[in-house]
């Protein structure tokens, strides 16, 4: 709801510029990014942010549309329904492959058209508190070893944390209490009222609950050291083999012209090399990257087969708490 | 601490600043007693008026939009009887027929200075004890929400009153209605017949409007067919606030009461003003000594809704400076706008910002004075603002509905929502069906549900182990006592009548 004034004016745009459109003219009106997500969260900070550069790039303003709800289905479904006139993209990130294997939806980004990856963030963490007798993962995967099904981990059912624990268990063979406790905002609350043990989150939100001694992190799920955050060791350097990076992506509808999708990446490969950019987002633990459509797809391939290698966990995860309830 | 304060005065008392609290309780009184626009709308439309701003600046104008937009919405409520915001539903139930009986100044009057008293009271709160507040709130696990849920939902016999079965009835239909939509924990999608646009449920807010502002609608534009200009009520007399001393005595329990309802449903992140009004509401019905007279305009009503929605304020933000963490829609977008300006809630907050923390609570304050003084010398112009003749305004409101549903998440589905709720309202009222139970169930009963499922995960699916949890054990018994109660005085009742019949 933050951008709603804009919104009526990019309403109020689109209602004038109706007309036919060539490629060569794009874009002439305003470009409606759908963030299937709230306001004031990651995807929408990060949107917000690229957009305010990818404005002056294209001439035109990018306006952010938050549509929330149904785990980011609504959003991807909005967009996919689209007219494909360059008009409307979707921003998003790897939930949209859990959408699709827990069968929320019935498309993947394979029915978009992909226009690039935009933002990388390196900063997913396993975090304790700081009184924890956990130091390290190893610490943890040995309580979890004596105490199997006792260490209660938070997270979201079916979101991008579900998924990291989930291979986290299958890598080391341990068993958590994986409990759900809702989003960010209270996984945070749950740490430190000590409901849970252990909590998987983002480095950018907890930062401060480091600073002042009350979390310690004990781990970050990417390939190498992030530069950002250069003391927390990976989960390979501890012996754990996954690594999430969750990166951030533009899709437009299929059919969209391909002339239209060039013009809107060659600003976007323009404002990603911006040192503006960077520092911006480095603010929020988050870096610009490029990476072009035709090797977009190859990685967003590679990373979807990754994901679906731990469908049937995510599934059966699901049907033992149905068992759980009866 | 007296240093910080003056810090925070030397910050937050600059003209600047108390412009922006000016503008901003103006603004938020406007959007507070539109139907359909929210205090929530206000901030987010407001947020990039405050990038070039420092700080205090920024925040004492975001201060002053929640402490009128929260406060704004009982002129509607009483006038018309459509809550400006969730956070007034219950407002309308005594004021309004109060205002029926000519007695508007005396209704707004009431509103106005315990929405007054009930900011003051959380902004004490707020200000001297927010750390232990704060802990208190990390004592809620999902155990203590399913029992605090629990509880809040035998509201439903209260707010019913003699029309129990119809009030039940009511009330398990609006947590059925809450049940569509992606399931909580397994994100399962339920009762949406393969209609995806239902997938993310019936949002609360189109809900709200629909049921209270478009049945209401649809209720004035049966009886007012001749177009006569409405009769809002502008034959009040205000001498002073309209209330005596000795009425102002008599209130003493209930606000104090209230506010702490208010303060503690504040605190909790997920539940704000539009629970705790209404919450408050109940318990103030169930422990009056005349209940019945709830309903037919008696200042309680008023008291009890207006003091526990704006005590509300001081609560939500305790969570939010102290954790970082928003109690309330509301606090979740000023929480974006301190973030914009470099300050990250949370426990580093007071330490680092202490002179732009304590801006804050100075500005509160401000707020809360230019509140009194906006909506006691306003009262006139607001009144005659909505004596607007009803086939002009209602349809207008009838459009900002739609227009706010909207806004809420860029869906032309949400406005259906709108005039569904809107016409079950409608239905239901000609039923005779009391429809404020419908509320109760909608928020509460996912409320109950996720925190249920999650507190079993918790225990490994045991359910003896929420027992071990004293709060939880005194919801619980509360929810227990509450039933029997209820249960007890109906049987009375019915026995008079029966007595009474032969």
């Amino acid at each position: 709801m933050k951008g709603f004034s804009k919104k009526l004016v990019a309403l109020a745009l689109g209602a004038i510029a109706l007309t036919g459109l060539g490629a060569q003219a794009y874009p002439d009106k305003a470009i409606q990014v759908v963030v299937p997500a709230g306001a004031g969260g990651d995807t929408d900070v990060n949107c917000r942010i690229v957009g305010k550069y990818l404005e002056k790039e294209l001439g035109q303003p990018i306006v952010v549309v938050n549509v929330n709800g149904g785990g980011g289905t609504l959003g991807s479904r909005k967009v996919k329904d689209s007219a494909p006139d360059g008009y409307t993209a979707l921003f998003y990130h790897p939930s949209m492959f859990l959408n699709q294997m827990m069968g929320l939806v019935d498309y993947g980004f394979s029915d978009f058209e992909n226009a690039g990856i935009a933002v990388m963030d390196n900063t997913n963490i396993f975090v304790v508190s700081a009184s924890s007798p956990y130091k390290n993962l190893q610490d943890l995967i040995k309580a979890a070893k004596a105490n199997p099904g006792k260490i209660k981990f938070a997270t979201e059912t079916g979101g991008f944390t579900h998924l990291q624990i989930l291979a986290f268990q299958a890598e080391t063979g341990v068993q958590f209490n994986i409990v759900d406790v809702g989003a960010a905002a209270q996984k945070i609350v749950a740490l430190l009222g000590r409901q849970v043990d252990a909590i998987g989150i983002s480095y950018g939100i907890i930062k401060d609950y480091v600073t002042s001694n009350k979390f310690r992190v004990i781990g970050v799920e990417s390939d190498a050291r992030n530069p950002l955050i250069p003391e927390v060791a990976t989960f390979k350097e501890q012996g754990v083999n996954i690594s999430f990076p969750k990166f951030f992506y533009y899709l437009f509808p299929k059919g969209t012209p391909q002339a239209v999708i060039n013009k809107f990446d060659a600003a976007l490969a323009k404002v990603a090399a911006d040192p503006a950019l960077k520092a911006e987002l480095n603010k929020f633990m988050v870096d610009p990257v490029y990476i072009a459509p035709a090797e977009a797809i190859k990685y967003m391939n590679a990373q979807q087969a990754t994901y679906f290698n731990y469908k049937d966990l995510i599934l059966n995860a699901k049907t033992t708490k149905e068992e759980v309830k009866k | 601490m007296l240093e910080m304060f003056a810090a925070g005065f030397q910050a937050a008392f600059t003209l600047h600043s108390v412009l922006m609290i000016v503008l901003g309780v103006f603004i938020g009184i406007i959007f507070g007693c539109i139907p359909g626009l929210t205090t929530t709308m206000a901030v987010a439309l407001c947020i990039p008026l405050t990038f070039g701003m420092p700080p205090t600046v920024a925040m004492s104008l975001l201060m002053g939009l929640y402490v009128g937009g929260t406060s704004g919405g009982l002129i509607s409520a009483i006038l018309i009887n459509i809550p400006g915001t969730p956070a007034s539903v219950a407002t309308c139930w005594d004021g309004h027929p109060l205002a029926a009986r000519g007695e508007a100044g005396k209704a707004l009057g009431v509103g106005v200075f315990y929405s007054f008293l009930g900011t003051l009271f959380s902004i004490a709160a707020l200000v001297f004890i927010a750390p232990p507040l704060a802990d208190f709130a990390l004592q809620f696990w999902p155990s203590e929400y399913f029992a605090l849920a629990l509880f809040s939902l035998t509201m439903v016999g209260t707010l019913a009153g003699k029309q129990l079965a119809k009030g039940i009835a009511v009330g398990l239909l609006g947590m059925a209605l809450a049940f569509v939509g992606t399931a909580p924990i397994d994100a399962i999608p339920r009762f949406t017949f393969g209609f995806h646009e239902l997938d993310g449920g019936f949002d609360i807010l189109p809900a709200l409007i629909g049921l209270f502002a478009v049945a209401e609608i649809l209720n004035v534009a049966e009886k007012d067919v001749e177009l006569k200009k409405s009769e809002v009520l502008m034959s009040f007399k205000m001498k002073g606030l309209g209330f005596s001393m000795k009425e102002f005595v008599g209130q003493t329990w209930n606000m104090i009461r209230s506010a702490l309802i208010g303060i503690g449903i504040g605190i909790l992140p997920g539940i704000g003003a539009g629970t705790s009004n209404i919450v408050s509401y109940g318990v103030a019905k169930s422990q009056s000594k005349h209940p019945e007279k709830f309903g037919t305009g008696i200042i309680d009503g008023v008291v009890a809704s207006e003091t526990a929605s704006c005590s509300t304020i001081g609560g939500a933000i305790v969570p939010l400076l102290t954790l970082g963490i928003p109690g309330d829609t509301v606090t979740a977008m000023i929480l974006g706008g301190l973030m914009i300006h470099g300050l990250q809630p949370g426990p580093l907050l007071f330490i680092q910002n202490g002179p732009v923390v304590y801006g804050i609570f100075i500005a509160l304050l401000i707020a809360n004075f230019v509140m009194l003084a906006m909506e006691f010398f306003g009262i006139r112009i607001f009144a005659r603002l909505l004596s607007v003749p009803k086939y002009i305004l209602l349809p207008i409101i009838f459009a900002l509905c739609a227009v706010g549903a909207f806004g809420l998440n860029n869906r032309v589905f949400d406005v259906w929502v709108v005039l569904f709720f809107g016409v079950l309202g409608y239905v239901l009222q000609k039923l005779k069906f009391p429809t404020s139970p419908i509320i109760l169930g909608i928020i509460l009963g996912p409320m109950a549900e996720t925190n249920f499922r999650r507190g079993l995960q918790m225990t490994n699916g045991d359910f003896l182990q929420f027992f071990t949890r004293p709060i939880t054990d005194v919801f619980l018994l509360a929810t227990v006592l509450m039933i029997v109660l209820t249960g007890l005085s109906h049987i009375r009742d019915k026995k008079k009548e029966v007595a009474a019949g032969a």
